[in-house]
């Protein structure tokens, strides 16, 4: 049976540490270019605060880790990709970013309605001596490509390899687990198989108050948030990446 | 051939013209395009410079996954360290450790990349000059033979910290330490309790209201697993909390922005806000204690913290109404040590406990140091502690932090590359004790502090004799309990070595801790206030001078942190 694998992070206990960002750069082999810019930066999840507009005692603010959210259905990248270098696939779910066959046009970065997608314009380099700490797991992009959230696609191999090795069809769950999700200290963000209505997960994602960011649009994201504050609740129909302090290019 | 061109059949030479000139480029354009020769080029040559052969690759090795502890700074947090070919290639948390429970910070999840990082201090360095650890050795004896040397830690109860009291005890010296912003909160209680700020922890678990006074209780406070875990579990999102926090600070920090209740005060109110919400307390006689009464009006400290006197009413009746209660200041603030006291939250269960039973205390570090030979800085010691001395200085650091006056900047071991101890993180309410081995190739010529120690006096033992010692006494005592891949009291181990070779493979001991009643506080008169230094985030309150680079990178490339380059322009 296929699986649909998604998120849905609790904006309620997340405190906006940043260790998920960290988490994913570092697992995904991320460089860290002085060059890089807010427009110009990998960041496959960013974090980004935004603020209910208030002043004084009544101000508040919510974090919002920002990812691909794995469109379902008319996925945006995938519609616009002329090398199809942009799949869905169909046994997880997972939108998969292929950058050998990345001519770099960037139209999916356009039409990706999260600002999710990131274009290496460097080479990949690393201080001298630090590529010994790359994640042997995880090749490095190369400069010219678009490249995005994969759900840690890596681990996901590890995984299958490990259940066919005990010659097991299906993975065992705990041995599918983000970096992100690893890395959360308050287990904000939660990662499991949509299509199962039993995984807890699932359950969540259908709690009166979780929500998807933009689902006006009809793409499905399997990315979903959840906060009981009725002003975060509201954000569902707009972008973070545009209220948030920090444009992305 | 050239004249093939240019000889028609006719005999006569034919005459290049502009109308031709013109044809030719035509065609040659159009050709350009519809021809894939050009286009092949480009391809190929793009391809083959985005993968030119000096573009890193990570290596194709087997990866190992190996539990230890976190040495970045005293919070000791469990890790589960990814090994590949003798380098440590991703960190994360430990799942099962009793304390952190899986969390990092933000730091801890790049620090595996701080060994190569470009401000990594990579030779001894003298008054700016490359030199060598003879001439290092060669000064330091020379100065410790004619005069006393005074050692600096920032990091105490380490086996290296007792190689440094050793050293001090045989050679007149004296032994100081440097304590971080959580400690130095916990020491008016000192005087008032008789117990070392170092014996002492706030019991959060049973904890049900906080009031905390700029403390980053959700960003990097303590150790970061322990609050944030249970903040996630009793407090998050819910309009009636089990754990109440409140969040008293200027401006809407992290912990702010989460907490259950936000309340903005003018920068530098605390002291007078925290002596206001006693008086308040002790004249509507909403606590069992009795006196001192702060010398602050209440109209004072509302004009002071900029909150009305009814606001301050209000929230001296929250601050009771779910108890225990405890106050956390930022820093050192006995005032606001104080009104924990006037709580009633100092030797009960939920409050400020006594973890150990150690009976001494440790000198903090004054940085004016007159009559010393030499100062020697342990790595473990922050940046901004800069001392005020003619003596010679010996700072180890495996990072250089710019800011310095020493005369010999000697290169240390960086994350992961040195055997050392893990006591008791800072402000925690039980007793721990764990071993971070030495995981990670030193990718330097380094020594730690204490090694270079050894290296003068012969009769100093080394920080392994030391650990090993440790765990002799442990064992010895069979009290506790070790937590690894599974839980297990200490009686049931059946030996010292079974204990060791547990520790040594990422467990970690758990205590007992005595009865919150063992500790008694008597506070005659209330303090007088002082002005103790602004603590944010981790960023600020680490001994590690630098970052990751990927944390720096992040920080630039979102808006949930200043960049460290942003805040010092």
């Amino acid at each position: 049976m296929s699986a649909r694998y998604g998120m849905v992070i609790d904006l309620d206990r997340c405190t906006g540490c940043g260790s998920c960002m960290i988490a994913c750069a570092s697992e995904n082999n991320v460089p860290s270019l002085p060059q890089s810019t807010a427009r110009t930066g990998l960041t496959p999840l960013l974090v980004r605060k935004v603020s209910n507009g208030e002043k004084g005692e009544r101000q508040r603010e919510v974090f919002f880790p920002i990812m691909c959210a794995h469109c379902e259905h008319d996925t945006p990248c995938v519609k616009v990709c002329p090398q199809q270098a942009v799949e869905v696939d169909k046994a997880t779910g997972i939108v998969m970013q292929m950058p050998q066959r990345c001519l770099g046009c960037r139209y999916c970065m356009t039409a990706c309605p999260y600002h999710a997608r990131y274009f290496n314009w460097w080479d990949p380099a690393w201080p001298k001596g630090m590529e010994k700490s790359l994640n042997p797991g995880v090749a490095v992009r190369m400069r010219g490509v678009v490249e995005k959230c994969n759900l840690c696609h890596a681990r996901l191999h590890t995984a299958q390899e490990k259940a066919a090795a005990a010659g097991k069809r299906e993975i065992d769950p705990a041995d599918y687990v983000p970096a992100c999700v690893e890395a959360c200290p308050t287990g904000a963000i939660r990662f499991g198989n949509l299509a199962d209505s039993n995984d807890p997960v699932s359950k969540e994602a259908r709690s009166p108050n979780a929500f998807r960011l933009l689902a006006k649009l009809g793409t499905e994201p399997k990315l979903y948030y959840k906060s009981q504050e009725a002003w975060v609740r509201a954000l569902a129909e707009s972008n973070p990446a545009r209220n948030s302090e920090v444009q992305h290019g | 051939m050239s004249d093939a061109l240019v000889v028609t059949n006719e005999g006569r030479s034919m005459k290049l013209t502009r109308r031709d000139l013109l044809a030719w480029s035509a065609g040659a354009a159009a050709g350009l395009i519809v021809t894939p020769i050009p286009w092949k080029i480009l391809d190929d040559t793009s391809i083959w410079s985005q993968n030119w052969p000096w573009i890193p690759q990570p290596a194709r090795v087997p990866v190992e996954i190996i539990q230890s502890h976190c040495t970045l700074c005293p919070k000791g947090c469990g890790l589960r360290v990814r090994m590949a070919a003798g380098w440590a290639v991703g960190v994360a948390g430990m799942k099962t450790h009793p304390i952190s429970h899986g969390a990092l910070c933000p730091l801890g999840f790049g620090a595996h990349q701080l060994n190569w990082h470009p401000q990594r201090l990579r030779e001894v360095r003298h008054r700016g000059n490359p030199s060598s650890w003879t001439e290092a050795h060669a000064a330091f004896a020379k100065a410790k033979s004619e005069g006393p040397v005074v050692i600096i830690d920032g990091y105490p109860g380490r086996g290296a910290s007792s190689v440094f009291e050793g050293f001090a005890e045989a050679n007149h010296g004296l032994y100081r330490v440097v304590l971080g912003a959580e400690s130095r909160a916990l020491t008016p209680y000192e005087q008032w309790t008789g117990a070392p700020a170092l014996s002492l922890g706030y019991d959060l678990e049973n904890t049900q209201t906080i009031i905390s006074f700029g403390a980053p209780l959700l960003d990097g406070w303590g150790t970061p697993g322990y609050v944030t875990r249970l903040w996630a579990e009793k407090s998050a999102g819910a309009d009636d909390p089990q754990l109440r926090i409140i969040q008293i600070e200027p401006s809407l920090s992290r912990t702010a922005a989460r907490a259950w209740k936000w309340m903005p005060i003018r920068e530098g109110s605390e002291s007078a806000l925290a002596s206001g919400l006693a008086r308040v307390l002790l004249e509507q006689n909403l606590v069992a204690a009795h006196g001192p009464v702060p010398p602050i009006a209440l109209s004072e400290a509302a004009a002071r913290s900029g909150l009305s006197e009814d606001a301050i009413r209000d929230l001296a009746r929250v601050l009771v109404e779910r108890q225990p209660t405890v106050a956390i200041a930022a820093n050192e603030n006995p005032s606001v040590a104080a009104l924990s006291v006037i709580l009633g939250s100092v030797g009960v269960r939920g409050g400020i406990v006594r973890r150990e039973k150690i009976e001494r205390a440790y000198f903090s570090a004054n940085p004016v140091i007159p009559d010393a030979r030499a100062v020697l800085i342990d790595s473990s010691v922050p940046w901004d502690f800069v001392p005020q001395t003619g003596a010679e200085i010996f700072r180890f650091a495996a990072w250089n932090g710019g800011l310095t006056n020493a005369d010999w900047l000697l290169p240390a071991p960086g994350f992961l590359e040195e055997l050392t101890d893990v006591p008791t993180a800072p402000a925690l309410p039980v007793e721990t004790y764990a071993v971070a081995p030495a995981l990670a190739k030193p990718t330097y010529e380094v020594q730690s502090a204490a090694q270079f120690l050894a290296g003068t006096d012969s009769n100093l033992a080394s920080t392994e004799k030391i650990i090993h010692q440790r765990c002799a006494e442990l064992f010895r005592n069979r009290s506790g309990t070790l937590h690894g891949q599974e839980s297990i009291a200490i009686a049931k181990i059946e030996s010292v070595q079974k204990l060791e070779e547990r520790l040594w493979k990422g467990a970690v001991w758990v205590g007992e801790a005595p009865p919150p009643a063992s500790l008694r506080c008597e506070l005659k008169e209330w303090p007088s206030e002082t002005t103790p230094a602004h603590t944010t985030g981790w960023t600020n309150s680490w001994d590690v001078p630098v970052l990751p680079p990927l944390a720096s990178k992040l920080y630039i490339e979102s808006s949930l942190r200043e960049a460290p380059e942003r805040r010092n322009a």
